[in-house]
């Protein structure tokens, strides 16, 4: 229970912190809303537009810092997180709703995958040392992690969009689809959520093989590893329940964190495939200092990066008795 | 208005391996095979680094291209192209009374709302009164001259102008989109709503928005008769210029307005029928800091203005798309006819650099051993700022100081990421500034933009145009004298003196002409604008433009 305590004391008080950093942040930067949207008009506006504009952003409305940061803590936690800049007049919460379930659908699902897949290929790899499998994969896997993942991404739009003409180029879905749980338009998501799901799976597997197999290792080699199979268990309850149960600790964390980084999508990847995720939005907002749309995103960031951590010390708790009982 | 290259190392990437794979598999992507007797949609390709918000209002500038000109119309049609030809569109004519003050429009009748209402005078006059009661809508800052707007009889409409005010013409019959009072009316604030479902007057309904695309049909009960015939358009979303610049070059796209790195090549080559031309709309300049030295002085911008060879700069820095600006100010061939003989001749060969170097030496400045030019002990050395963002800006950029040196003037380069160049620019943070204005309709918009003292500001306060920061009485003078004649003589004459104040003060230094980038392919769709026939700009981020061009385009039967 103290444990526990504890732990969600840390949290609020990395929540605080973050908000705060958050506001303070990109008001560092110059210029204003206003000028980077009159930026992003190339010079093929009337400059008269740029009055127009600040009007209806309201950036000189000469507010005191202080009350703008009373008035942005009161509003988060509220849910209300302002209107967008660059998607104006679009509330932040609906502009980050529109892309939030294609990062979840593609980054989240390929990195649980890239972790069960990675995990399970290093505790064999490190259960049954020098044999086929751990000559084979975990090499390849790690040469390909050390790729630049757009790179990856480039060669496979190369070789299996418009070489071999398999999946598509671009996109989360057909341009002209419209959007509804509809069978066909569900299969034109996966069709095209494909590309981007194998880059990130390929070059993400390596780093998880890598860790497992050297936790596993360390753990095979201990007393009561020795002492299971000197009880005669079998070779697979030996390998799961005993070793890689142990051995998966570290990389738990690990996981963890990068499940909160889902959130945050995969900014290249998407870019590279026109996806509709945060990633690419994050990317945008920067670009076009939409403060109130970065600092929406930022916080989500954060926000989920705090849980997985808390969860994770959770499931740590959960598996690992000890870290529960030392104070 | 330039395509963004993000990320120099990494688009160029992108760019070979798409271009290695379309010379392997030629068309995979063209699938958009002619069926028998349906018409195939209109693909545009128009990269713009964003998912579509799917928000239309027409009187926010981010959202005005994709319903400004399609969906909503304007009282006339203005073309840039043709030194301000008018074209009546909502209004069947107009006609300016009582010293150009005041402007009087006939209304069309028989126009409908796509909702089926009737349009009137009332809408318009709505129209404009709601852009004086939201400043945030009137963009075009029509309500800085504007008294007010009234209807009188059943079809006419008064604009009375607080001063003779010719040029705003362009923006309140060309630019202003006629909004419907009878829906408009119900809106809370019509400056946060996103006008989801835009009703308008023009050829063309949104008919489907999704982050990806955005679809518009033509509208059946249109107005003009014949017009607007082409069935369903297509703007998909993209976020790299490289994948928009593929889809264009496959074919998948009949009209583009991208920058395209080796167009020969990459475009034109790839598919039979892919052309793509040009037109200059306005000059990309060195904007010299006025209120400090060096350039203050008159002699090193002259020397300056002499010393870079432009069609180097032209074929090294942008392919050559961007022909060589005239230090007169006036973009050729779109304004040829407002060139002044005398000041061309008065200036003389736009590239010298030994009488360059012959103005540093009068003025003061000698050459030293390094081969830098030096007055008083100091080097004269500038710093030239650009748009980072812009990889081909940033050539250019490099290029022009390369000529510089060969002059004795030592320039350094500095891309500055996108925001912040123009936080700098309107601050008059910068000692040359290399950056583009808009243009209009005469030459007269962009030199009131360049040289009229009200559109500037201390260093430090933003300015939006005038960054250089230049003041002349005599020349705000000539500015107002243009505003107060609708003859085109006098117009011309203006804008001959302003040419001289161009080559004897340099308040801005054009290097190159900016063009109005546009693609096309004529094997689906005909009518495009071109240099023979240029009834409108042809860039798909012009408004009303590219709507008016939509409305004109046939289907190949």
């Amino acid at each position: 229970m103290r444990f526990l305590v504890r732990r969600v004391g840390f949290l609020l008080v990395a929540l605080w912190a973050a908000l705060t950093v958050n506001f303070f942040i990109p008001r560092l930067m110059p210029g204003n809303p206003a000028q980077a949207m009159m930026a992003q008009f190339r010079g093929h506006v009337n400059p008269s537009a740029l009055g127009a504009l600040e009007a209806a952003f309201g950036v000189n409305t000469h507010q005191s810092l202080l009350s703008a940061y009373v008035s942005y803590v009161g509003n988060t936690f509220q849910g209300n997180f302002g209107i967008s800049t660059s998607y104006f007049p679009l509330p932040v919460s609906s502009v980050i709703m529109r892309a939030l379930p294609w990062s979840i659908g593609l980054v989240g699902l390929s990195t649980v995958l890239g972790f069960i897949i990675g995990t399970a290929i290093g505790a064999i790899s490190a259960w049954r040392r020098g044999g086929l499998l751990d000559s084979a994969l975990p090499p390849v896997f790690i040469i390909i992690s050390a790729f630049p993942y757009f790179w990856v991404g480039l060669l496979s739009i190369w070789f299996f969009a418009l070489t071999l003409n398999w999946f598509p180029l671009l996109g989360g879905y057909s341009e002209t689809a419209t959007p509804a749980w509809t069978w066909s338009f569900v299969g034109d998501v996966l069709i095209h959520a494909v590309l981007p799901a194998f880059t990130i799976l390929i070059t993400s597997i390596g780093g998880w093989i890598l860790t497992m197999r050297n936790n596993m290792i360390t753990v095979v080699a201990e007393d009561y590893v020795k002492m299971a199979r000197a009880k005669g268990l079998k070779p697979r309850r030996i390998l799961w329940h005993y070793a890689g149960r142990n051995a998966l600790l570290p990389n738990l964390t690990g996981f963890a964190m990068s499940l909160g980084f889902v959130i945050s999508g995969a900014i290249l990847v998407e870019y590279v495939f026109n996806y509709p995720g945060l990633g690419f939005m994050l990317l945008q907002a920067v670009q076009s200092e939409d403060y109130p749309l970065m600092q929406s995103l930022f916080l989500l960031i954060t926000v989920a990066v705090l849980f997985a951590i808390f969860l994770s010390d959770v499931a740590t708790a959960i598996l690992d008795p000890r870290t529960r009982s030392s104070t | 208005m330039r395509k963004k290259i993000r990320a120099g190392l990494f688009s160029s990437a992108l760019a070979l391996v798409a271009g290695a794979c379309i010379a392997v598999t030629p068309g995979v992507l063209a699938s958009s095979t002619a069926g028998a007797a349906t018409q195939v949609p209109l693909n545009l390709a128009n990269e713009q680094g964003m998912l579509w918000p799917c928000t239309f209002n027409p009187f926010i500038p981010s959202s005005a291209p994709y319903s400004v000109g399609v969906t909503y119309e304007t009282l006339e049609f203005v073309n840039s192209l043709q030194s301000g030809k008018v074209t009546p569109w909502l209004a069947t004519s107009s006609a300016w009374s009582n010293d150009n003050k005041t402007l009087t429009f006939t209304i069309r009748p028989g126009v409908k709302w796509s909702d089926g209402k009737p349009f009137s005078a009332a809408d318009v006059v709505y129209t404009f009164n709601l852009l004086k009661k939201y400043p945030a809508l009137d963009s075009n800052a029509v309500w800085s001259v504007l008294s007010h707007v009234k209807q009188s009889g059943a079809n006419k409409v008064i604009f009375t102008f607080s001063t003779s005010a010719v040029p705003y013409f362009y923006y309140v019959a060309g630019q202003v989109p006629i909004v419907p009072q009878h829906l408009w009316s119900s809106i809370a604030n019509p400056v946060t709503n996103p006008i989801s479902h835009p009703v308008g007057t023009g050829g063309y309904l949104m008919s489907k928005c999704t982050p990806q695309n955005i679809q518009w049909t033509n509208n059946p009960h249109y107005w003009q008769a014949g017009k607007a015939v082409v069935k369903t358009v297509n703007m998909p979303a993209f976020l790299s210029n490289n994948t928009c610049n593929e889809y264009l070059a496959t074919g998948q796209s009949q009209w583009g307005s991208q920058f395209i790195p080796n167009i020969q090549s990459y475009y034109v080559a790839k598919k039979p029928g892919n052309s793509y031309w040009f037109p200059p709309v306005a000059n990309v300049s060195l904007f010299p800091n006025l209120t400090t030295a060096p350039l203050n002085d008159v002699a090193v911008r002259q020397a300056i203005s002499y010393g870079i060879n432009r069609p180097t700069v032209s074929k090294i820095g942008e392919y050559g798309y961007e022909p060589p600006a005239s230090q007169t100010g006036i973009v050729a061939p779109t304004f040829k006819s407002w060139s002044s003989p005398a000041a061309t001749a008065a200036f003389g060969a736009s590239y010298n650099p030994t009488k360059a170097k012959s103005i540093l030496k009068s003025d003061g400045y000698k050459l030293g051993s390094d081969g830098v030019f030096a007055k008083n002990g100091k080097k004269l050395a500038v710093t030239i700022i650009t748009n980072g963002g812009y990889s081909d800006w940033v050539a250019t950029v490099q290029v022009i100081a390369a000529e510089l040196k060969k002059i004795g003037i030592a320039a350094t380069v500095s891309p500055i990421a996108s925001t912040n160049f123009y936080s700098d620019v309107y601050a008059g943070k910068f000692q040359l500034a290399y950056n583009v204005e808009t243009g209009g309709p005469t030459p007269f918009y962009e030199m009131r933009q360049w040289m009229y003292s009200k559109n500037s500001a201390p260093i430090g306060t933003a300015a939006a145009s005038n960054w250089e920061r230049f003041n002349s009485p005599s020349v705000d003078k000539l500015l107002a004298d243009y505003g107060a004649t609708t003859s085109v003589a006098k117009q011309h004459t203006i804008v001959n003196k302003l040419q001289m104040v161009m080559i004897k003060q340099l308040p801005v230094i054009p290097v190159l002409e900016e063009v109005d980038w546009f693609q096309f392919n004529s094997k689906a769709f005909t009518g495009f604008p071109s240099a023979s026939n240029p009834y409108a700009q042809p860039g798909l981020y012009n408004i009303p433009d590219w709507g008016y061009v939509l409305d004109n385009l046939k289907p190949v039967k």
